[in-house]
């Protein structure tokens, strides 16, 4: 049976796509708005102007990749779909990030799980953060209409082994527990949504709202790195872009894009890279800061029958039992999630090398993962990280503070617990140092003398946000609550980077909800010729 | 020079996730600079250890998959962001070289020359140090390999796992 690939049948229906690679000399475009990336904010954005007879111009650094294209390997996904083909690391190399990079952004690559922003952040926001006018009531229409966008519902089918055993552990200790809601359609609970879904059930941006720009007559430009905002007297007036090659490496044709307005849709890292590059104003100092990944602790069960994690809806069921327990500023809380199950992940992200390594890789489908999600940003001693430019490029340099590792012994402690109770034969924090605990009393024991530190605990992240918040006080914000630039006329800023704290949840329905109502807003101003 | 570039750098070989990339597709097809030096003595002296008791029992599958593992280790690189290709690069050099390895293992006998056992109190060492470089060296060496290896189909068998084929007719 054949999959029908939207994209090769856009494509062939006269979409307007460039690939810059594959262009000889330099080139200008125009449009009324330009968008810089297409993930959950660039796309969102896309359709929403494009709807209101705007022409768009979206472009995005990494390559247009397509359902043809993904075929569940690791070894191809990685280097086609993420940053810095998934070996993206904080400065001191103690937190690995996982971000998309392609047509779609990590919407192409993520797990599907799509939470609403929880009421807890709003709040915050609100109270330390001068956000205006985003609350429980003034968004839950933005998120239904997104949801039924994107096809957004409760999983109804059995989660997976590797899902039921937290949703079990949390039954048996008489914990919270959330039945995810998926942004799929038709799915084949395969379990690769991580490497690009091959079926184009996830309604990811890749399938939905690019091609729904596409199709009105919006241009798509791939492999096309922007590289700075031109910008005097509070007006951008262009764009400067690198195009890049097959191998993302820059080629020496420019492109130049001019509009009469501008949507920063880079993500969380590379929005305030850009901004920083283009030297915008920044009179206190913000881009860049408070950048928050929800930095992620992994626990590994071995069970007797198997887990096979690699298979079935990756994420159907969570925990917040942990999250906002000491309220939003006290210690810092933690979402319990479970991650899939992949050789190079599981081999990567696990400990040790040798026989040690071999064993733990021969019990590959007895194991259960269980990862908790730090919510950072809220805690006076958990302020994130901070992107700094270099030569090259950026690094972020993301200090791991005494708040954190106290959290982290907490949320082993819970992980572990959590497996025993579901039934694991013996547990594995994953930090070197710590053996295979066989029961939770020496798992009391062990965790509370465990040594955690940077390099030795294993820290992961899925999740960028912040480090160009928005909010109204200049002070704070570097955009206002509809993310509209405090500085620059004609640009705005709607990605994950406006998140003045970690949210506590799963990013993208955050993005899409305040996009959606954002890009309206925009759309309204600039179809009443108002900007 | 290198070798203070190095110390300075902090060294992020930390690598890869990334790995292994389809060796039939185009779009990888490695440049050409790359073809220059690809240490694939350095990391053959090492699998055997990092890769101890994953490796096939019998020699004749043992010898393919490290051959298969280095191929996949070249591909692993090329995919990097220069930074951290550089940053790795910097690291191996310095294990080929008598200095950088006095610096980095106390000893200027090449690992070519050195026993299994002597291989892992070396990863040992790094791995337990206190200093953050030598730890990363550990890391960056140690997922490198591990993604490369696991990267390959046909080194799944011991995982009892294969990808599902949907498309089977």
């Amino acid at each position: 049976m054949a999959i029908i690939d939207p994209i090769v049948n856009g494509l062939n229906s006269g979409w307007l796509h460039t690939d810059a690679s594959q262009l000889q000399a330099n080139q200008t475009f125009e449009a009324d708005v330009v968008i810089v990336g297409t993930g959950a904010g660039g796309g969102v954005a896309a359709e929403i102007l494009t709807q209101a007879g705007l022409s768009v111009i979206m472009i995005e650094a990494g390559p247009l990749k397509s359902s043809s294209d993904f075929n569940m390997e690791e070894r191809v996904a990685y280097p086609n779909l993420y940053q810095q083909a998934a070996a993206m690391k904080t400065a001191d190399k103690a937190i690995g990030i996982f971000q998309g990079r392609a047509v779609g952004g990590s919407t192409t690559v993520n797990w599907t799980t799509s939470i609403r922003t929880p009421t807890e952040a709003l709040a915050f926001w609100a109270q330390h953060k001068s956000v205006a006018g985003l609350n429980r009531e003034s968004l839950d229409p933005w998120f239904e209409k997104m949801e039924q966008r994107l096809n957004i519902h409760e999983w109804n089918y059995e989660p997976n082994r590797n899902n039921a055993a937290l949703k079990q552990g949390c039954i048996n200790l008489g914990w919270d527990y959330t039945v995810i809601k998926r942004n799929v359609a038709g799915c084949w609970n395969t379990g690769y949504c991580g490497m690009g879904c091959p079926v184009n059930a996830k309604q990811s941006m890749l399938v939905t709202t690019i091609p729904a720009a596409l199709d009105k007559g919006a241009q798509l430009i791939s492999r096309a790195k922007v590289m700075k905002i031109e910008h005097h007297n509070g007006q951008v007036f262009a764009l400067k872009a690198q195009a890049l090659d097959t191998h993302l490496r820059p080629t020496d044709v420019e492109l130049l894009f001019k509009a009469k307005h501008y949507i920063l849709s880079a993500g969380a890292i590379h929005t305030p890279v850009l901004l920083m590059r283009s030297q915008v104003p920044d009179p206190y100092q913000l881009l860049g800061k408070r950048t928050f990944l929800h930095p992620t602790l992994l626990s590994g069960g071995v069970f007797a029958d198997a887990i096979n994690g690699h298979s079935g809806a990756p994420q159907s069921i969570y925990s917040d039992e942990f999250v906002w327990k000491n309220t939003a500023d006290g210690e810092l809380g933690y979402k319990l999630e479970v991650p899939p199950v992949h050789p190079i992940l599981i081999a990567s992200k696990t400990l040790g090398y040798g026989a040690s390594h071999a064993e733990l890789m021969s019990q590959f489908n007895q194991l259960q993962v269980t990862i908790a999600l730090i919510r950072d940003g809220y805690h006076p001693d958990s302020q994130g990280g901070e992107v700094h430019l270099t030569p090259k490029g950026f690094n972020l340099d993301y200090p791991l503070t005494d708040a954190f590792w106290r959290a982290a012994r907490r949320a082993f402690a819970s992980m572990a617990e959590l497996q025993f109770a579901a039934g694991a034969l013996k547990v594995l924090p994953i930090s070197d140092g710590m053996p295979y605990l066989s029961s939770w009393k020496e798992v009391k024991e062990s965790i509370a003398n465990m040594v955690l530190a940077p390099l030795r605990t294993v820290v992961a992240s899925a999740h960028v946000m912040g480090g160009c918040p928005f909010g109204e006080d200049e002070k704070l914000s570097m955009v206002d609550s509809y993310g509209q630039s405090h500085y620059l006329a004609n640009l705005s800023v709607m990605d994950g980077s406006v998140f003045p704290t970690s949210l506590g949840a799963n990013p993208q329905l955050s993005i899409y909800g305040i996009t959606a109502r954002n890009a309206t807003k925009l759309a309204e101003k600039l179809t009443a010729g108002l900007t | 020079m290198k070798r203070r570039t190095f110390l300075m750098s902090a060294f992020a070989g930390t690598a890869a996730l990334a790995l292994g990339v389809n060796l039939y597709s185009p779009e990888f097809s490695l440049p050409e600079d790359s073809e220059a030096k690809d240490y694939r003595l350095l990391f053959s002296v090492l699998l055997p250890v990092i890769l101890d008791g994953a490796l096939p029992d019998v020699t004749t599958h043992k010898l393919a998959a490290q051959n298969r593992t280095l191929d996949a280790i070249k591909q692993s690189i090329a995919v990097l962001p220069d930074e951290q290709q550089t940053e790795l690069f910097e690291l191996l050099d310095m294990l080929e070289n008598r200095l950088g390895l006095l610096v980095l293992t106390s000893s200027m006998t090449p690992l070519l020359m050195r026993s299994p056992a002597e291989l892992t109190d070396m990863l040992e060492t790094w791995r337990h140090s206190y200093f953050a470089l030598l730890q990363t060296a550990y890391l960056g060496l140690r997922e490198l390999i591990m993604a490369s290896f696991y990267a390959c189909p046909e080194h799944w068998n011991r995982l009892h796992y294969a990808k599902p084929e949907l498309f089977k007719s």
